[in-house]
């Protein structure tokens, strides 16, 4: 049986690696989404470029290709473009807490400046000259 | 545009006094702020190193923004030592301004131009840069001309990274900056999102063949991982100086010209205090209070000490760290005493560390860095008889021992410094009690002398 001392650092290690999972996954699962992204936005150029003659294209849902009206088609890809987008931006957010709830369970140091919200592109673009060191 | 030649700002110069200091480390204290007797190049002055321990801490955790310190002893007693302890111990993130009290003396600029400008320099603030990029490795490239040979040109671009890939259609400016970027199959590139700038980081590894013929700047690099579209987060550490040179040079986003003396405009300086308090507000900026550290500050005036008092009430102050080895002696520009030459309403807020002259035993081992930091090597006997000089001379003249002792030693081709080498630059140069002897016995010999001078003046 197993005193308490190594009984506590099994637990002190489960939960590191718990953070750190939590962390790879939200990695992956950004990835994914913006695989999707890509393809979706290689699917709005094709509609716009490549389709231009015919006025229906067909769709593939699961095993199954549906004849749909392009307009329809690229509204519906549109929509989950932006959902796409907003979930990824979500995912962002989340993964910079998770990284610092694991920094800090590791006892590493919070990243300097790490919650700081960003200057907006005319104020970097002021004080350019002193970045680009 | 307007078409006003502007004057360039001036710096105030930097003067490295650090050279008799290279090897200091830091403070030389353990985690309980103990100091330990021979740590980092620090030797003895186990008291005041505590208290410059302490100050350390404060200045880490930010408590003590605007507040002063003097460190106050004989010539000699590694006044200088503490404070470049100081900041090595800070990091590179803080910012650690180093200046001599007789740098500010200048006709370029006011003394009080030249402090508030060290000032400035010594508060940083931390900004961060926030950038949606594309990053990839070029799998193909493929551009089409029209027929007609004039009109759009279009093309396709295929990026990917160890987990996905993709193809972009190109409109005519961004295939103009790839071939402008001499974009290649195999080449990594990064394409900002807003700009549309595009940068090349290297090429893939897996392009990498046995005879390349690649330009020497050419880096090879990994194919990146993740997603294409990237979010970069860049945190920037800039000093209030250098965002006040940029704002009075240029049209900047305060659109302020300075004056025609070089000098910083103070509106200019309070219209960044404004909009860096701004920042801060909407939670943009962290302002870091540094350290400025001044020597020699007897060197100072009485001008510049009223200065010095009001500026350290500025709620953008740093953390300012004095030394000065004398004691109660005239304020420059007045006819007062004072000690250390500091007027009392000034000595009254600050934070004073003394520190006391070397034993011997912490002389020896001073030397014995000193000469590992000057890759000497010295034989038993020379250090002990240097050590006796660095006892009733002083440790700065046995100090300049090593060096010369070193070449002369070099020069008969030995490997060890010898009690003869060290005698032999004893003999060949003065120190300062034997110098001033020296002066006594001939001083009716020397040119341009008087009798009667009276004690020098030397403000």
């Amino acid at each position: 049986k197993m005193d308490a001392t190594s009984q506590r650092v099994l637990q002190y290690l489960t939960e590191v690696e718990e953070a750190a999972e939590d962390v790879l996954t939200t990695k992956q699962q950004i990835v994914d989404l913006d695989t999707k992204r890509n393809t979706n936005r290689e699917a709005l150029n094709a509609l716009k470029n490549e389709m231009s003659d015919s006025n229906k294209v067909k769709v593939c849902f699961g095993n199954m290709f549906i004849k749909l009206p392009k307009s329809k088609t690229r509204e519906m890809i549109q929509k989950d473009q932006d959902q796409l987008d907003e979930d990824i931006n979500n995912l962002r957010k989340g993964l910079k807490a998770k990284v610092n709830h694991l920094n800090e369970m590791q006892g590493k140091p919070e990243f300097k400046g790490y919650k700081l919200s960003p200057l907006s592109s005319d104020e970097i673009k002021a004080i350019n000259s002193l970045l680009k060191r | 545009m307007a078409t006003t030649k502007v004057p360039e700002v001036r710096d105030i110069t930097r003067i490295e006094r650090i050279g008799a200091h290279s090897h200091i480390r830091g403070l030389g204290l353990d985690d309980a702020l103990e100091p330990r007797q021979v740590s980092q190049g620090m030797v003895g002055q186990l008291a005041s190193r505590r208290a410059a321990g302490v100050i350390l801490e404060m200045i880490k955790d930010g408590h003590i923004a605007g507040r002063a310190v003097l460190i106050a002893g004989q010539p000699g007693t590694g006044k200088t030592a503490i404070a470049m302890g100081i900041a090595q111990s800070l990091g590179t993130d803080t910012p650690f301004t180093a200046l001599s009290g007789s740098e500010i003396f200048s006709l370029e600029m006011s003394k009080t131009e030249a402090l508030s400008q060290a000032f400035r320099k010594a508060i940083g603030v931390r900004i961060k840069e926030e950038t949606e990029i594309i990053e990839g490795e070029v799998v193909e490239i493929q551009i089409d001309r029209p027929a007609t040979g004039t009109g759009a040109k279009v093309g396709k671009l295929t990026l990917k990274t160890t987990e996905m890939e993709t193809i972009y259609d190109l409109g005519n400016k961004m295939i103009e900056s790839l071939c402008k970027e001499k974009v290649q199959a195999g080449d990594v590139i990064t394409i900002d999102k807003a700009t549309g700038k595009i940068s090349k980081l290297g090429r893939s590894f897996t392009r990498a063949r046995d005879y390349d013929a690649m330009g020497a700047q050419t880096q090879f690099v990994q194919c990146p991982e993740g997603e294409l579209q990237k979010r970069k987060e860049v945190v920037h550490t800039v000093s209030l100086h250098e965002i006040d040179v940029i704002n009075s040079r240029t049209q900047g986003f305060l659109a302020l010209f300075s004056g025609d003396t070089g000098e910083i405009k103070s509106e200019v300086r309070e219209q960044i205090n404004a909009k860096v308090c701004e920042w801060r507000e909407e939670g943009k900026a962290e302002i870091i209070p540094g350290v400025l550290f001044i020597d020699e500050v007897h060197m100072l005036d009485m001008e510049c000490f009223s200065f010095l008092n009001r500026a350290l009430e500025s709620d953008l102050s740093p953390v300012l760290i004095m030394a000065t080895n004398r004691g109660i002696t005239r304020i420059r520009g007045t006819n007062y005493q004072s000690p250390h030459g500091i007027p009392i309403d000034l000595l009254d807020r600050l934070l004073i560390i003394a520190t006391s002259p070397y034993t011997e035993k912490e002389t020896r081992q001073i030397l014995k860095i000193r000469c590992e930091e000057e890759d000497v090597e010295l034989s038993e006997e020379a250090h002990t008889v240097l050590t006796r000089i660095g006892m009733e001379t002083s440790l700065r003249y046995a100090i300049q021992l090593i060096s010369t002792a070193g070449l002369v030693c070099r020069k008969r081709k030995g490997t060890e410094v010898q009690v003869e080498d060290i005698k032999r630059v004893y003999s060949l140069f003065l120190d300062e009690a034997r110098s001033s002897q020296y002066m006594k016995e001939y001083q009716d010999s020397f040119l341009f002398h008087e009798t009667q001078t009276a004690k020098m003046d030397t403000s």
